[in-house]
């Protein structure tokens, strides 16, 4: 083969497995490590939906994750643990708000794992400083780990609640996002950008 | 290569397996040092880890047209910008003695005890530059596709993240036995390629660098344009050029070809072919175009 064609074919080759590569996080990202948008007040999201108010459009939908959809080497390597996660909670009201997070109906071990530039409290799962109106916590990362013992794993729902973000000063709800984890059978979330940012 | 070799190769480049150690302290959590200081003076109540510095999503954000984020991350943004702009005046030395991904993959490919008949190692770096900026293109292209909304294609930068996957490891290592817990298909495929293919089983440890870094090839571009304009760079004199093929036989980017000239898009200036030639042919210079600097692969 010409030397010009193997360095052309080399070009073109890295180029589609790039390519590839790009299609292929798209359908991970549907699965593993979910990332949401959540604003409050958004209340019950049961449908997806788009609110606007600070910073980009928010989309917002109920998170359905099928393991099934997952990849090989994580359906093979690490299929009882599960992870969602957000980098994005905005206030959208017109006065501020103590955030409390809550992770309902669980009933196996779920991890919390939390970074941010703004004051949190892990036992409560609190931020215990206002969020102003129209503003987003900074730096913020929070992935919930989800240790799905081994017996739940055939199950075909596998969890089903949701996070609620509230009010942490009079408990009232602001939003709550559904969440499901199942096994085949069910449309996939449409959240879920793949990127940190 | 020898024991004695390798003690030679040790001490010779000792300055420059220093500074991973101190890349390693400076980015990496729980260390983070450099980070805490920026964190301190602006009053940030946060604890930084390697991932608040990462050097690739500002690339991501430009590319995808989400460059309001660079705003938004300011720490990142100016750290990518500090890095390019370095690399323009001294070349990729970021990559070569900085980083600690490709510090940790090349250092793990040296102490493998793997021979090199069986490690990757492409001799052409025509072929590798080219492999190189097809992945590039790829990057930029799925950026912009991931930018304007084509749902078909995700973020290859986050999903694929050798940052994350390091600072999981040495969190592991550090007691928070829950980062060795998850791992996504995307951090199990970066393990393999970044650690086990690129790094072990490629010659000189760099596979991940060489092949899969949008930042190690937009610097490679920069450093070109800065070569060419006459700053900080690796040159040979062709005049006290053995043809020993010791130069080619060390450098872990494959920047050197058989004709020992040096491929400007893959060289890191690490110094590794000065402190390797017998006969002293390479040096580092600063300025216009000498007689020694013809040897340089100016296709580039």
């Amino acid at each position: 083969m010409q030397r010009r064609t193997l360095v052309m074919l080399a070009f073109i080759t890295m180029f589609c497995l790039t390519i590839y590569s790009g299609a292929y996080a798209s359908s991970l990202s549907k699965a593993e490590i979910v990332h949401f948008w959540v604003a409050v007040p958004a209340g019950n999201v049961t449908e997806p939906k788009t609110l606007r108010g600070a910073g980009p459009p928010i989309n917002m939908a109920p998170i359905i994750i099928d393991l099934d959809t997952r990849g090989l080497p994580k359906n093979l390597l690490n299929p009882n643990v599960e992870a969602i996660s957000t980098h994005w909670i905005y206030n959208l009201d017109k006065r501020p708000y103590k955030l409390g997070l809550d992770l309902i109906n669980t009933h196996f071990p779920v991890e919390w794992e939390v970074r941010s530039e703004w004051p949190y409290d892990p036992t409560t799962h609190t931020f215990t400083k206002p969020l102003p109106p129209g503003q987003r916590i900074p730096g913020l990362s929070i992935d919930w780990i989800f240790k799905i013992p081994a017996y739940y794993m055939d199950e075909q729902v596998i969890y089903d609640g949701g996070l609620l973000i509230f009010d942490a000063d009079s408990g009232q709800p602001l939003t709550f996002i559904p969440i499901k984890i199942v096994r085949g059978g069910i449309i996939p979330s449409q959240g879920g950008l793949g990127s940190c940012h | 290569m020898s024991l004695e070799r390798k003690k030679q190769t040790l001490f010779k480049n000792k300055y420059r397996y220093l500074s991973w150690i101190l890349g390693f302290l400076i980015f990496v959590g729980p260390f983070s040092l450099l980070t805490r200081l920026v964190y301190m003076v602006i009053g940030n109540i946060s604890l930084p880890d390697l991932h608040t510095i990462c050097l690739r999503m500002p690339l991501d954000w430009v590319f995808s047209g989400r460059v309001y984020n660079l705003l938004g991350s300011p720490i990142m943004t100016s750290f990518t910008i500090i890095v390019l702009i370095t690399t323009l005046l001294v070349g990729p030395m970021f990559c070569g003695w900085l980083c600690p991904v490709g510090a940790v993959s090349e250092a793990l490919s040296r102490l493998a005890p793997i021979p090199k008949k069986f490690r990757l190692h492409i001799q052409d770096p025509n072929i590798t530059r080219n492999l190189r900026f097809g992945f590039l293109t790829g990057f930029i292209l799925v950026s912009i596709l991931v930018g304007l909304g084509y749902a078909y294609v995700g973020s290859i930068c986050c999903r694929y993240c050798t940052s994350s996957v390091l600072q999981n490891i040495v969190n592991g290592l550090f007691g928070n036995s829950l980062a060795f817990e998850y791992w996504h298909t995307g951090s199990i495929l970066t393990l393999i390629f970044w650690l086990l293919v690129g790094g072990i089983f490629t010659f000189g440890g760099r596979g991940w660098c060489i092949l899969f870094c949008p930042l190690g090839a937009v610097s490679g571009l920069i450093h070109a344009i800065g070569a060419k304009i006459g700053f900080y760079r690796t040159v040979k004199n062709e005049e006290d050029c053995k043809n020993c093929g010791s130069c080619s036989d060390i450098c872990p980017m494959w920047a050197i070809g058989s004709d020992n000239s040096i491929e400007r898009t893959l060289c890191i200036n690490c110094k590794e072919c000065i402190n390797r030639c017998p006969s002293r042919a390479f040096s580092m210079i600063w300025g216009r175009r000498k007689k020694s600097d013809y040897v340089d692969n100016e296709a580039s």
